[in-house]
């Protein structure tokens, strides 16, 4: 009986006004009337519209007994009822749900981004003043030997992004050599590359060159009888100029070729020779960091030398350097002394030569030299990487120790730092010898000279021209290209990433890091092309350091990819018990209001 | 003939090309263990079996990220504290006295793990515990746990999907973290885990095929529990016995082509069409490529004097040193010369030495403030309390 009444329960459901055992009560026994008032008063709500009563009155004349119709104010609070839960869950419900599962995602320049990185946005160029200054010349005759040459200068180019422009020094310009890199970062006007001195001199066949080490200058002396007449349109000197210059940048030009073509060819003119010695040198050099920490390291296996004069050895040859390269990166100093250093146990161990009356390590076992296991030296300080260099001092019974293959006391291990092989002299004691206790800043000397050397080696300066601070300003211009692409790249990676991954969340920090990155990208481009390299250089470390940022944000981690199945999965056994009897009631009320509807209708017709 | 010998030029140019792209400069390796408890011991013998290998080969621990979930070696339950062996003989304690464990315990979570692929870490993190891989660096991931179809458990608590190891491989990519990538999986059903992977340069493997259980290859009774897997185990028979050294030039082909699903017991997976070239050019590709370390080293000739040798190098630092000293001097004349003629108008300009930041006291101020607001909400509540308590007491 309970079941049937439960089973009738449930067909009560269907819609009002079809009751099709109601209406038939001919089958109906007095068991089932009985059962019929039960279930009319447990449904009190599913009175039927008003047309239906007088099927209702039948079921009163059938049954004894039979509901009292619905009150309109009882009508009218299920009605309350029902649009409270709704709104309830229309105006609370609903947000809440919507505001804690979406993720919030900024909206991105992509389409800027993206023609940063495909390199539409900006083609870079280097435009290179070079000025010349030719004190013993005519005005006339120089600026017509400025005019060839420069003519000369451009037939001889095949790479437009990287050219030479040629200036007339004035005379009150020529403090040539006193900034070291000839840079000014907020400076108008474009830096000075290079000056070129032109100075007669008798007794000469043909021109001579002769480039200053220690300043940006090249001296060119030329015979005075070969000055160019301003009728013929090509001259000796002029010639000779331009050749020279072209060789003092060649290999910067075939570098920065290199870096903008992406790494896959060169120029044409490229010597097979330079284009691999470009690729070994940017394989080994250190990726561009703000900061490199630089960790000197004294290692000995034995208890002497215990202590040395760093703080001076540092500061007389490696802060020079460091000094004239801070505009392109910040550098900190560590250093260490670390006694009872061994080799790793596996490390093949040092031979005696006979012939070199010393110990040798074979080239090939150079990279087990060091011992990383056990020796404390990738300190995880901040956030820049390290640079090693280690100053290794051997026992005495295995001093001298060299490189067997050419005598080499140093070495460096690409992408990591350099190691330098000190063998000091020996004080003999009586029973035996032994290492000095200490090291002076004259012993330091060569160690940390092929230090700064090796540093300026990981830092990817090039090699030629033969002049410092012309390699530096090089490597400026080389830094800044590379940074523009990386940075630029780096945009593009974020872009992609951004339409393939629309799970993951895009903060607001990372649109603004975005937009200061091509701010400052605008900025190194306009900058390399008005020749202003340093300025250049600045605002690409800064755009590299906002793109590196807003690619790594923290709280960009897609937390766990959900397939929809598992989506249907955490969502039904909670919204189905729920939204049941709420959407079913709805229903009901929407019909029942619009069965109202209906009936008025009527009774108005 | 010199149409021939530029076709020659160019055609070295183009096998310098290929020869440079086909580089790496380093070597990473992740090494992954997921499941947790003391039955679990082989997954941690697995991963530290593959730790001592590719440590063996050269890749110091600076680049190998090592995630152990559970600490093995000082369970309580091990009957040999403080070792863990990968096989019944312990010949090999892989615990043994050099090891460097990155992430432990509760840290080995799947966010560290996608955190630490993408690098996407809290600036406060050391760099041991990042990856710090480059567009030349060759990384080998390897993974072992308890997985399923398309996931593969962490510690018993929370699991990734392929898709989210797709999309973190994706995002390495898209920021050149790797050159060529090297996945290694073992685990049950462990060939689904590489099947959503979309980006390019990667040589997936796994240990069975769908709907098929990786095995444990043998207990060790004194120890209780399977001390190893069999996929990991004939992998390493492989590593161990073959590539020997560093400079061994036996290639994936030869590791795959070793795999035996007789000993086996399920069906190994290798997925090639995501490397340039594919299957042809991923065997050529050696072992010791992702299990052993680069480093060619460049030992300076000091007798060469090519511009940018060690020789002209020093010369110009020389240079560059004295130049310096000189201003140093030029400046300290500078300085003395101004202290001399200190009475003249400028040295009131002239910057005074800032005197030494010494700690400072916390300010005193405000302390009695916050006391006095203390002891009024003390007060107050204890005024409260004793208030409710008299009246609740005349009400009854």
């Amino acid at each position: 009986m309970y079941s049937r009444v439960s089973m009738r329960a449930w067909s009560l459901t269907s819609p009002p006004g079809n009751f099709p055992h109601i209406s038939n009560p001919r089958q109906d026994t007095l068991l089932w009337s009985t059962k019929h008032v039960l279930i009319m008063t447990t449904k009190t709500g599913d009175q039927g519209p008003p047309q239906d009563l007088a099927s209702h009155a039948d079921i009163k004349s059938s049954a004894k007994s039979a509901p009292p119709p619905e009150t309109p104010a009882a009508v009218q609070t299920r009605f309350r009822v029902i649009a409270a839960f709704w709104a309830v869950i229309i105006f609370l419900g609903f947000p809440i749900w919507w505001k804690t599962t979406s993720i919030y995602r900024a909206s991105l320049p992509i389409e800027e981004m993206v023609d940063w990185a495909d390199g539409k946005a900006c083609r870079p160029v280097f435009p290179l003043d070079i000025h010349l200054a030719a004190p013993s010349m005519q005005l006339a005759e120089a600026q017509h030997l400025l005019r060839t040459t420069q003519h000369t200068l451009d037939d001889l180019n095949e790479f437009a992004a990287h050219h030479l422009r040629l200036k007339l020094a004035n005379d009150s310009t020529t403090s040539y050599g006193e900034s070291d890199l000839g840079t000014d970062v907020s400076g108008e006007v474009a830096d000075t590359a290079l000056t070129v001195r032109l100075l007669p001199q008798e007794d000469l066949v043909g021109p001579r060159s002769e480039l200053h080490a220690a300043a940006t200058q090249l001296d060119v002396f030329y015979p005075p009888n070969q000055v160019p007449a301003p009728s013929s349109s090509n001259s000796p000197i002029s010639k000779f100029i331009a050749e020279e210059l072209q060789g003092l940048y060649g290999e910067e030009k075939a570098t920065i070729a290199h870096i903008l073509s992406g790494h896959t060819a060169g120029l044409a003119s490229t010597s097979p020779q330079l284009a691999e010695d470009i690729s070994r040198r940017l394989r080994r050099s250190m990726k561009y960091a703000e900061t490199y920490h630089l960790s000197f390291s004294l290692f000995t296996p034995g208890s002497m030398p215990s202590s040395w004069d760093i703080e001076a050895a540092v500061k007389e040859y490696v802060s020079p350097l460091l000094k004239a390269l801070s505009p392109i990166s910040d550098f900190t100093v560590d250093t260490q002394v670390q006694l009872y250093a061994n080799f790793a146990p596996t490390a093949p161990k040092p031979e005696f030569d006979e012939a070199e009356a010393a110990w040798t390590l074979r080239k090939e076992d150079l990279s087990a030299f060091v011992n990383a296991a056990e020796w404390p030296l990738n300190p995880s300080i901040g956030s820049g990487p390290t640079i090693n260099f280690i100053l290794y001092v051997p026992e005495p019974s295995q001093s001298p120790l060299i490189v067997k293959e050419n005598r080499a006391s140093s070495w460096i291990v690409p992408q990591w730092g350099g190691v330098f092989l000190l063998n000091p002299t020996l004080s003999t004691d009586k029973t035996s010898e032994s290492n000095p206790a200490h090291l002076s800043r004259d012993a330091l000397g060569p160690a940390f000279m092929t230090f700064s050397h090796q540093l300026l080696t990981l830092l990817g300066t090039p090699s030629t021209p033969a002049s410092l601070p012309l390699r530096l300003q090089t490597s400026i211009r080389i830094r800044a290209a590379t940074l523009l692409l990386s940075a630029s790249s780096t945009m593009g990676s974020l872009a992609r990433l951004t339409e393939s991954l629309p799970s993951i969340p895009i903060p607001a920090t990372v649109a603004t890091s975005v937009s200061t990155t091509i701010s400052h990208l605008g900025s190194t481009c306009s900058n390399l092309r008005e020749g202003r390299f340093g300025a250049a250089l600045a605002s690409a470390r800064v755009a590299e350091t906002e793109a590196e940022r807003s690619f790594f944000e923290k709280s960009m981690v897609g937390q766990v990819y959900f397939p929809d199945e598992h989506k249907v999965a955490v969502y039904l056994p909670l919204l189905g018990p729920i939204g049941v009897p709420l959407v079913v009631g709805l229903l009901k009320e929407v019909k029942r209001i619009i069965a109202g509807r209906k009936a008025k209708r009527a009774a108005a017709s | 003939m010199a149409l021939l010998s530029r076709f020659l030029q160019a055609f070295a140019l183009l096998f310098l090309v290929i020869a440079v792209s086909a580089e790496h400069t380093s070597n990473w390796a992740v090494l992954v263990s997921t499941s947790r408890f003391w039955f679990n011991y082989r997954h941690l013998a697995n991963v530290l079996s593959l730790y001592r290998t590719v440590k063996r080969l050269g890749i110091p621990d600076s680049q190998i990220i090592l995630m152990l979930p559970d600490d093995m070696a000082c369970n309580p339950r091990n009957a040999f504290p403080g070792t863990v062996y990968s096989n019944a003989d312990r010949a090999v304690d892989l615990y043994g006295d050099n090891i460097e464990v990155d992430y432990r315990g509760y840290e080995v979570t799947v966010e560290n793990f996608i955190r630490l692929l993408t690098d996407r870490l809290d600036e406060d993190v050391p760099r041991s515990k990042r990856l710090g891989s480059d567009a030349g660096s060759n990384v080998l991931v390897y993974m072992t746990g308890h997985g399923g179809d398309q996931f593969l458990k962490f510690q018993d608590a929370e699991e990734i999907g392929a898709w989210d190891l797709a999309d973190a491989f994706g995002q390495m990519w898209e920021k050149k973290r790797y050159h060529e990538l090297l996945f290694m999986i073992d685990t049950c059903q462990a060939n689904t885990m590489y099947t959503h992977f979309y980006s390019p340069n990667i040589v997936a493997t796994g240990s069975s095929e769908i709907d098929q259980s990786s095995y444990s290859h043998h207990a060790d009774n004194d120890v209780g529990v399977a001390v190893i897997d069999r996929w990991t185990y004939y992998v390493l028979e492989f590593l161990e016995t073959q590539v020997t050294s560093v400079t061994s030039k036996l290639n994936l082909g030869d590791l795959f082509d070793s795999y035996d699903e007789s000993k086996i017991h399920s069906q190994p997976g290798v997925r090639w069409d995501l490397f340039p070239g594919g299957e042809q050019e991923g065997r050529l590709r050696t072992v010791v490529d992702f299990f052993g370390n680069v480093q060619n080293v460049e030992v300076e000739n000091a007798n060469a004097t090519e511009p940018g040798s060690l020789k002209e190098d020093l010369a110009e630092i020389a240079r560059l040193v004295e130049k310096w000293q000189k201003r140093d001097e030029e400046y300290a004349d500078v300085l003395s010369a101004r202290n001399t003629t200190d009475d003249s108008p400028t040295a009131s300009l002239h910057l005074k030495p800032k005197g030494r930041v010494g700690p400072t006291k916390m300010a005193e101020d405000g302390s009695w403030g916050k006391r006095l607001v203390g002891i009024t909400v003390v007060g107050a509540c204890t005024a409260i309390w004793i208030a409710g308590s008299v009246l609740g007491r005349k009400s009854v």
